[in-house]
């Protein structure tokens, strides 16, 4: 399945838009929310294709953004998910992250150009 | 033949000169006898009425002598080489040959146990006399004269200890816990026995050093410092330095004292948060940096001239280094937290490498040095975190391109050796005396020559070393001044890995899941 539509869950302007500006430049249709509660109503809503994570994220980190959709029932079953952080956690909420994201990536190593690569191998 | 008028400067000088002394007295015996029953059968007529008979007598009887000489030989010559091994290591003198170990079978046969057991005690007696108060209860008898006085000077010692802010801890020949002080981090197990709770860098435990003493040393000490008792955010962590005397033989053979140094280390333990906080913070802004020099090269490539895109691949560079930089320090800060986690994952040097291989082309070309990438399809796979395994590799190409010339070329090799695959970083520049070379992975080590000029913290090559050790693999490097250096990372397979993972039989297996291709909690694993 080809991925389409894609949801950032993003609090920082300047890194939220850098995605945005290229993902929508190569042809997804990109929502992006600021904080986590929008995120998560967001993720109900609508079944998207692809769900990029933050995990410090304003109202509700991007950790219990996962868990609420994929905890005891995968709500998102056809949805793929990165979650894409600068602080690192500690082993077990990584752990536990790894297990229900398809891909755990650091913000500062992936530019927007090799985020489109991992999304490609993905889809 | 007077060996013992002569007095050997060395216990173990004595060996030969024994051995040596004991094979002429044999072959001087042997031939007095042969004369004199030579002479016996001439005189006696023997040997003119049946000469055949007489040399069959004389070459039987010589080969009978010598037989039982040398079974003689052999049963005094045994304890006493096994008596100067033990002399030799308690006299501390140079030697290869192991000391012999009186827990071994054959000592416990021959009854020669007690024998070396004595010797180690008494060389222990006499080096440590600190220690005669937790010795045997027969030494404490002798030294204190009145019975009565031993049991409440004993009682007082133990109280004394328990409350002193130092532990003690006494283990046996079996490695148990035989005594554990107050102040003693220890934590018992199901079946009750005590073990110490303390977490021991990977790569230099106690149980390692042990092992290393009982291959070669008789008495042995080592300290570590600032050891922590938990991980960090577990509470009541405390932080010991660790002091170990090791005596061969003995009832008590490691001896451990534990300073406990918390106020000391949690300054240190806030600077590290503080680092890593920091580390963290900087990730945000080059985050944006390189993002942006990525999406803007990307949409300016039409308009910019040729000159202003190689600016921009310098942005890049300098952009991708820092952040290869900030890696650096929080794998430090992991690492000297025991908190470096491996995720290994069965992968091959070149996916490995692929994942750095634009930004490496980018920084070689940039600075004008020529990478050469060589490496063979068909190789093992290895067991390997790729980030971190990927950082080493930019750190050494880093380093390549640092000290080598400009115009200057850098080889990338790799190749498969036995149970590893070797992979070479060579430069063909300025490199480096062995003065330098020996102290290459010491943390914050810069040359005298580097410190003045080239930039650089000194720890790069410390947290790569980590990290391949992480993997249960080696780095080494080989340099000549002025020629240049050839770093080597060998990394053993993942077969062996996850073989040595089965093999290891202590819970092990589960780390490695169905598919085979995760292992997960890379800790557990001790290559």
């Amino acid at each position: 399945m080809a991925i389409k539509t894609i949801l950032i869950v993003e609090d920082d302007r300047f890194i939220g838009e850098m995605y945005v500006r290229s993902l929508k430049k190569a042809g997804y249709t990109v929502d992006w929310m600021i904080d986590g509660n929008d995120g998560l109503i967001a993720a109900r809503n609508k079944q998207y294709d692809l769900l990029l994570l933050d995990v410090m994220l304003p109202e509700r980190r991007g950790t219990e953004i996962l868990e609420a959709l994929r905890g005891t029932e995968d709500l998102i079953p056809h949805s793929k998910v990165i979650v894409l952080t600068n602080f690192e956690q500690d082993e077990e909420s990584r752990m536990a992250m790894e297990a229900r994201a398809d891909a755990y990536l650091i913000k500062a190593e992936i530019t927007p150009s090799k985020l489109l690569s991992v999304i490609e191998q993905l889809g | 033949m007077k060996p013992l008028n002569v007095k050997p400067q060395l216990v173990k000088d004595f060996w030969p000169r024994f051995k040596r002394g004991a094979v002429i007295l044999i072959i001087f015996l042997q031939l007095l006898i042969l004369i004199a029953v030579a002479a016996l059968l001439t005189t006696s007529g023997f040997f003119r009425d049946n000469p055949i008979g007489s040399l069959a007598t004389l070459v039987a009887q010589s080969i009978l002598g010598v037989v039982a000489s040398l079974i003689i030989y052999r049963f005094i010559a045994r304890p006493v080489k096994y008596l100067l091994a033990a002399l030799v290591h308690v006299a501390g003198e140079p030697t290869n040959i192991a000391p012999p170990n009186p827990n071994e079978k054959m000592f416990e046969k021959s009854g020669f146990k007690p024998v070396l057991q004595a010797i180690y005690q008494l060389a222990s007696d006499v080096k440590d006399p600190v220690e005669e108060g937790q010795g045997t209860p027969a030494q404490n008898g002798e030294i204190a004269k009145k019975p009565e006085e031993t049991e409440e000077s004993r009682a007082l010692l133990s109280t004394a200890i328990d409350q002193a802010i130092c532990g003690f801890v006494i283990m046996d020949q079996e490695r148990k816990v035989i005594y554990a002080s107050k102040a003693t981090p220890v934590k018992v197990d199901t079946d009750g026995i005590q073990s110490l709770d303390l977490i021991f860098n990977e790569n230099d435990t106690l149980e390692s050093w042990w092992d290393e003493c009982e291959a070669s040393a008789v008495h042995a000490e080592k300290t570590w410092p600032r050891i922590p008792s938990k991980l960090p955010n577990e509470e009541d962590r405390r932080f010991f330095d660790v002091i170990a005397s090791y005596n061969k033989g003995t009832k008590s053979e490691m001896v451990i004292t534990l300073i406990d140094r918390t106020l000391l280390y949690e300054v240190g333990e806030e600077e590290l948060d503080f680092i890593a906080f920091a580390a963290h913070e900087l990730r945000g802004p080059i985050t944006v940096i390189r993002g942006y020099i990525d999406v803007l090269s990307d949409e300016l490539s039409d308009v910019l001239q040729e000159d202003q895109k190689e600016l921009f691949r310098r942005l890049n560079v300098s952009a991708t280094r820092l952040s290869g930089y900030i890696n650096n320090i929080l794998n430090t800060s992991r690492y000297d937290r025991r908190h470096l986690r491996m995720h290994l994952n069965e992968t091959t040097v070149t996916a490995v490498y692929d994942t750095i291989r634009d930004d490496m082309d980018l920084r070689a070309s940039s600075q004008n040095r020529a990478l050469s990438v060589a490496v063979p399809d068909g190789l093992p796979t290895i067991a390997a975190d790729t980030a971190s395994l990927g950082e080493v590799f930019s750190n050494l190409i880093d380093n390549a391109i640092k000290y080598s010339n400009e115009g200057g070329v850098i080889n990338v090799t790799a190749a498969s050796k036995g149970d590893t695959v070797e992979i070479s970083v060579v430069d063909h520049g300025i490199g480096m005396p062995s003065s330098v070379v020996s102290n290459l992975f010491q943390k914050f080590y810069r040359s005298h020559r580097s410190r003045e000029t080239v930039a650089g913290t000194g720890i790069g090559l410390y947290i790569s070393k980590a990290i391949v050790e992480s993997h249960g693999g080696t780095i080494s490097v080989r340099s000549e001044d002025g020629h240049g250096s050839t770093f080597t990372v060998s990394l053993p397979t993942y077969k062996m890995v996850a073989d040595k993972l089965k093999a290891g039989n202590n819970g092990n297996e589960a780390l490695i899941s169905n598919d085979g291709s995760w292992i997960k909690n890379h800790t557990m694993y001790r290559g």
